[in-house]
């Protein structure tokens, strides 16, 4: 049985991506499962989908927990133990990741004995939310590696899942597909299936995983008040908001009577900042700003200059 | 402690500065309807239960986190406000009893989208509403079931695309007028406000404060997900309708309906529903004016009864 799973922010299209494989397996005469996990599909949020292909009927349910591919749409989610890319994967996984940094690096960075593969880097975009096709290439990339989809059929399933959208974005994104077709040529089939796993063989866990994280938050106090601010809401972020300090002129705090997260605080100062630990990225303060005092960066961007300037 | 008795909301600056919601929540980013909620918790206090009916905003309490500082119930679809009749009636035995001081009372909220409140819940609705319940209800309207991937509902207006309307004219139907439906039981307070116009909410929250019994709210709640648009406008597309007229501003009060808004100059719908993916086929492939000038005209003929 094949079992892919993909990765993502949401808006990049991998609930898509999901559909058009899914579709792709179908055609190619597979019983298929594709599924996107479901409860939290909201834009920059880490979601994942998941694809199950085999020639006999598929009995499993649920998530994938020993996924044979698993498909990385943006390499900010790698180290985010909520996005739980890296669950479930070991030796015979093959990890495809889209980023500019190469296969040595993440085998290091992750620790990992699974196999690496890079998805051919893309062009970097201001905003990740907006990775142009990342959907049909992901999708492609998956079909290519499993081995056992043609590129015919996999152009067949793109239409069949994007019909309704325009002609020219469909032609895009089939393009896109053409093209990863072409540049993965020599990686056909590099996927190993998982065997049969049936309810017989199942093993009762001894205690429950839970991803890493403090101890504040996987030991919180429930019956305390607002405890969701625990929960890092900064992560979906892909453009951040910056307050330029020397044109805020202190007006009646709009930026944080319309943030609708309330991440926005006015200081005794009578000056407003940004709580980054859950400010989503909605940018409504820059839009609503008057005196124009809030500017959008790339969030990528400002990781990467925030990382510099600590070493 | 609530703050009920010291705030007045003339301008702006009256609004709060720092919010009582807790942040984290798995919303939206640019969520309209949260919006309007933080708005509303502030200036209501941290004594307040929420009973929330099945939708988007039932992921604000996710074990073991919440947003909240004090009480939240969940409830099925329908029955959000016997759910607010019961935990009403719990505390008035509670203070009857004296095992709860006069100052530990709490103010009952419900809280359900659309699709509770114009549909499914509309019946429980009307009989909290008959029973003289004394709670407030705040509708977070984004005019389809948002949480499930935007079907429409009973609130979808006319034309809207949505994942079960997504022929090439959109929902054959028409929104319904829930403001008027609420407003026929004669309830304490109904009214309609947005999260863009923060001092029209701030003073409609500071009257409910000041009665019982039911005090209805809806609140337009702008959509970035269900209505496909970038989340950054969510305050400039609420605007928007104010000023297009496509969301009046009112309140009813002693049997009396009054117009808390009433836009000098309307601008033409179009600016309104062109900046939202859900009625981009009004616009491409080519500009639709049969639909566009019918829901203008609806508009239209909406202000005029109101103006006359």
């Amino acid at each position: 049985m094949f079992r892919i799973r993909f990765h993502g922010r949401g808006g990049q299209g991998m609930k898509t991506a999901s559909r058009i494989l899914g579709s792709a397996f179908f055609l190619a005469g597979y019983e298929v499962q594709d599924a996107p996990r479901y409860g939290a599909e909201r834009r920059g949020a880490p979601i994942f989908a998941y694809v199950r292909a085999d020639h006999c009927a598929i009995n499993e349910r649920g998530i994938i927990r020993h996924p044979d591919l698993v498909v990385v749409a943006d390499d900010t989610l790698v180290g985010m133990p909520a996005a739980g890319v890296t669950e479930g994967v070991n030796e015979n996984t093959l990890l495809l990741i889209n980023s500019h940094e190469s296969a040595r690096t993440w085998a290091r960075r992750l620790n990992t004995r699974a196999r690496i593969l890079i998805l051919t880097a893309m062009d970097e975009v201001e905003d990740r939310a907006e990775l142009p096709y990342i959907g049909s290439r992901c999708a492609a990339a998956a079909a290519v590696l499993c081995g056992v989809i043609s590129r015919d059929l996999l152009l067949a399933a793109l239409n069949e899942e994007l019909a309704h959208l325009p002609d020219e974005v469909v032609k895009k994104n089939r393009d896109t597909a053409v093209d990863v077709f072409e540049n993965m040529a020599g990686e056909v089939g590099l996927v190993s299936q998982g065997g049969q796993q049936t309810a017989n063989d199942y093993v009762r866990p001894a205690w429950i995983t839970l991803p890493f994280e403090s101890a504040e938050i996987s030991n919180l106090a429930v019956h305390a008040g607002a405890t969701s601010v625990l929960v890092r809401t900064g992560l979906w972020r892909t453009m951040r908001p910056v307050i330029d300090y020397d044109k805020c002129n202190g007006c009646w705090w709009i930026c944080s009577t319309y943030c609708p997260d309330g991440t926005i605080d006015v200081g005794a100062d009578g000056f407003p900042q940004i709580d980054y630990q859950h400010c989503k990225g909605c940018l409504v303060c820059v839009a609503q700003c008057p005196p124009h005092a809030i500017a959008s960066i790339s969030e990528q961007l400002a990781r990467e200059q925030e990382n510099e300037v600590a070493s | 402690m609530t703050r009920q008795s010291t705030l007045h909301f003339h301008r702006m600056k009256d609004m709060p500065s720092s919010h009582l919601l807790g942040t984290g929540t798995p919303m939206c980013a640019g969520c309209g309807g949260l919006e309007t909620l933080h708005t509303l918790y502030d200036i209501l206090g941290d004594k307040t239960v929420f009973v929330n009916a099945a939708g988007c905003m039932t992921l604000l309490s996710v074990y073991p986190f919440t947003p909240f500082r004090g009480g939240w119930l969940y409830t099925a679809m329908a029955s959000a406000p016997a759910g607010a009749q019961g935990v009403r009636d719990a505390v008035d035995i509670l203070l009857q009893k004296h095992k709860l001081q006069a100052d530990e009372d709490v103010e009952v909220v419900v809280i359900t989208g659309d699709g509770a409140a114009y549909g499914m819940g509309l019946s429980a609705t009307s009989a909290a509403m008959d029973r003289k319940l004394d709670f407030i209800y705040l509708c977070y309207d984004n005019e389809g079931y948002g949480n499930t991937g935007q079907q429409y509902s009973a609130a979808t207006p006319h034309a809207a695309i949505t994942s079960t309307s997504k022929g090439s004219r959109g929902y054959p139907g028409y929104k319904k007028d829930l403001f008027s439906i609420w407003a026929a039981h004669n309830p304490a307070y109904v009214a309609t406000v947005i999260a863009a116009e923060p001092l029209d909410l701030a003073k409609k929250i500071e009257k409910l404060q000041s009665l019982s019994g039911p005090r209805m709210l809806i609140s337009l709640a702008p959509c970035p997900t269900g209505w496909d648009y970038d989340p950054q406008l969510s305050v400039e597309i609420g605007r928007l309708a104010v000023q297009t007229g496509v969301w009046p501003l009112k309140e009813f009060i002693d049997g009396e309906l009054r117009h808390t808004r009433v836009p000098k100059q309307r601008k033409p719908v179009d600016e309104y529903l062109k900046l939202q993916g859900r009625f981009r086929h009004l616009f491409e492939p080519r500009y639709d004016s049969g639909a566009i000038a019918e829901i203008q005209a609806r508009i239209d003929e909406y202000w005029a009864r109101v103006v006359s």
